[in-house]
């Protein structure tokens, strides 16, 4: 081997072995365990096959409803940063006052922890003392109330929501820098030929904002299928099982000491991600024309 | 030569990676001026809120020059965090585990994870009723402090007297005594489905009415040869509660209540009754000074039941680590806490429990309780006499929110906990199962 060939493994050796060490080692050996019975209750550890996976997939319906919980999550809460970040980013960069303000105020979120943000919207949320059912209270309108974390009905649509107004500053932050690129030559010729906000929008921005879009897409989805915290911390998977995904089964299944149980959901979620991803690197890949 | 550079520095990166791990697994409880720190992991519960565990543990610094690291998590995730902890060779040097005489052997693995107290002086002091939850094998593992429990339903004398209502002993009297209370827009009971755990007492509380009852149940449900979706009455206790949501006994939105603001609910007569263990009176009456002389308490009227269920284990017990660098500094504190003057102390400046699990201090048990007890038959609670119960408490809180937000019903909860059950004895290859 020559010394242009060796050169590049001398100087990425040492992240090589890092890398295989705790990256890649971990995670085959978290798929190695998942076809294994071992627990906390015994030092055994045995060769079980498919067995955790027919439990997952075929033999218990909960779990099925937590895969069910975390691609709804997932859609929802992507859907909603993308459209509510590319709101805020075209009504920030079309010369509203003290825009700077505005965009730190609706970024900060983003820089603060999950537990933190979870704490008070379960105070904010609180259906006896919360500020939003006392504030719906005292404006007269009690036939709003709910119980926003405790209910069947409200406990995942309040998650998400939370979620989405904690992730949208960023993704708004991306589609500024999106919007900032595009020429104004071209606004500029279509208003010219005498085109309305719609159109400029539809046949302009969303069109030249598409490598952004994307680049939101996959961090809102990979996000919203790796989601725990927001869960944990908020409702613990309750009312019941209602809001559990499968990083709360996941995490349950660890705890209760049933750890290829639980290596074989992570296996589970490291499929659908890396199908989803797959598809998204192809769909990025694409040449865009205009 | 640029391969055997190559390969130099390779080998250089992979010895570096070796002394990095091996660095990660050192312990950390010695500091550097030689002084021993012994790391002490508990639930909040497992040690008294008055925080007299860590003054003690000051002074026991001063003494000795040991001092005590405590490491406080909330109960909801210690119960989880110390099997992992255990299993991943981190556990401290001293832990607190919640025992009972079923799950102690499987949740701590005694003999693999914890210190033998079996020959140690302190251990022949300790009632004979704990000792078997702390016990595996014929040696002993545990100290406690804990009292044999008793959950009672406590209830403000007041409210009662105003209203013209006396403690009931049936779910019927208990129903129209709650309706009353409600009358008067005063929360009939309190209930905590927050915490996780609260709302489960009822069920296996009142474990000794069905034994009662349905002689050899609880023999039958450990040899595997009944369900627990066979057990009618239990069956009747959770649609019992259903009925109390839905009634609004409980109050409106109460699953967001949690177990701590129970007190500050009770003491304020904003809920009439709830479930608390004796000693409760001190507690309420040091935050809320007029509700001195004025809690009664009953057994739980659920299923009729007119039992009191009693709970020998239960609570925490502190373990000492067997993988502990420091092994007879642990057994050194515990031979300190366990001398008949600490024992004492821990008793008298605790949360107000009237007893301890040590015969050598006199119980507080007040007149009250004691004529209450002699009135009434006792047994054992189902979750320290049936197997693979007490381990999924928290499963089956999560399940009983759920029945009170509509998601699931009582039989859906009676089969979740059989599923359950089995899932854990075919882990620990229980022979009933096979």
């Amino acid at each position: 081997m020559n010394a242009n060939k060796i050169y590049p493994w001398y100087f990425s050796s040492g992240a090589i072995v890092l890398y295989l060490l705790f990256i890649v080692a971990p995670a085959l050996l978290g798929i190695y365990y998942s076809f294994t019975d071992w627990n906390s209750y015994s030092s055994e550890k045995n060769f079980i096959g498919l067995e955790h996976f027919r439990t997952i997939l075929a033999g218990d319906p909960t779990y099925l409803l937590f895969i069910k919980n975390t691609v709804l999550f997932t859609l929802v809460t992507s859907i909603a940063k993308t459209v509510l970040g590319l709101f805020l980013a075209l009504l920030l960069v079309s010369g509203v006052k003290a825009a700077n303000v505005h965009r730190m105020i609706i970024f900060s979120p983003q820089v603060l922890s999950f537990l933190i943000v979870g704490l008070v919207f379960k105070s904010l949320l609180d259906p006896n003392n919360g500020f939003v059912n006392v504030t719906l209270r005292s404006m007269g309108l009690d036939v709003l109330t709910q119980n926003w974390l405790g209910s069947l009905t409200w406990a995942m649509p309040s998650i998400m929501a939370v979620d989405t107004w904690k992730g949208m500053g960023y993704i708004m932050v991306l589609f500024i820098a999106g919007l900032l690129a595009i020429p104004r030559d071209y606004y500029e010729a279509a208003s010219i030929d005498g085109a309305g906000f719609g159109q400029k929008l539809f046949r302009i921005t969303i069109p030249m904002l598409m490598p952004t879009i994307t680049i939101a897409t996959v961090l809102n989805i990979t996000y919203g299928l790796r989601v725990f915290d927001a869960v944990y911390v908020l409702t613990n998977g309750g009312p019941g099982n209602a809001t559990d995904v499968i990083n709360t089964a996941v995490y349950s299944s660890f705890a209760k000491g049933y750890w290829g149980l639980g290596s074989a959901l992570s296996t589970i979620l490291f499929v659908i991600m890396a199908i989803i991803s797959f598809f998204i690197i192809r769909l990025m890949n694409r040449k865009v024309e205009y | 030569m640029m391969r055997k550079r190559f390969l130099f520095s390779l080998a250089s990166v992979l010895l570096l990676s070796t002394l990095l791990l091996a660095g990660c697994n050192s312990g950390k409880s010695t500091e550097g001026s030689g002084k021993v720190t012994l790391t002490f992991g508990t639930s909040q519960s497992g040690i008294p809120r008055t925080g007299i565990m860590q003054t003690m543990a000051k002074e026991y610094e001063q003494e000795t020059g040991i001092k005590i690291d405590f490491q406080v998590v909330p109960d909801a995730q210690w119960r989880d965090l110390i099997k992992v902890k255990l299993a991943s060779g981190e556990a401290p040097d001293i832990f607190n585990v919640d025992v009972d005489p079923l799950s102690m052997p499987a949740n701590v693995r005694p003999e693999e994870n914890a210190i033998d107290l079996t020959n140690e002086e302190f251990t022949g002091r300790m009632s004979e009723e704990i000792l078997p939850t702390v016990s595996h094998n014929d040696k002993v593992y545990g100290v406690s402090f804990a009292p044999t429990k008793i959950w009672y339903v406590y209830y403000n004398k007041r409210i009662f007297q105003e209203l013209g209502i006396e403690p009931p002993t049936s779910y019927a009297e208990f129903k129209a005594i709650s309706q009353k209370i409600k009358d008067k827009d005063i929360i009939p009971f309190y209930q905590a489905p927050a915490s996780g755990w609260y709302q489960v007492l009822p069920l296996f509380e009142t474990g000794p009415n069905y034994e009662q009852t349905t002689a050899g149940t609880y023999e039958k449900l450990n040899n595997n040869e009944m369900k627990v979706a066979d057990m009618t009455q239990l069956k009747t206790v959770i649609e019992q509660l259903k009925e109390f949501a839905d009634l609004g006994y409980f109050g409106k939105d109460f699953l967001s209540n949690t177990v701590e603001a129970g007190i500050e609910a009770f003491g304020q007569e904003k809920a009439a009754m709830l479930l608390r263990v004796p000693g409760t009176e001190k507690e309420v009456s040091e935050a809320y000074p007029a509700m001195k002389d004025n809690m009664g308490f009953f057994v739980m009227p659920w299923g009729d039941n007119q039992t009191i269920g009693v709970n020998p284990g239960g609570s925490a017990a502190m373990f000492g680590n067997k993988n502990s660098k420091h092994p007879e500094e642990v057994l050194k504190f515990f031979r300190w806490i366990t001398e008949h003057d600490h024992l004492q102390r821990v008793f008298d400046e605790g949360e107000g429990n009237l007893t301890i699990c040590w015969p050598e201090i006199e119980p507080k048990l007040t007149q009250d309780y004691i004529d209450y007890e002699k009135n009434h038959e006792k047994g054992t609670v189902m979750q320290a006499a049936v197997k693979y119960i007490d381990p999924q408490w928290m499963d089956i809180g999560k399940d009983l929110s759920g029945m009170f937000a509509g998601a699931m019903t009582p039989d859906q909860i009676l089969q979740n906990i059989d599923k359950r059950r089995a899932e854990q004895a075919k882990v620990l290859k229980d022979e009933k199962w096979q």
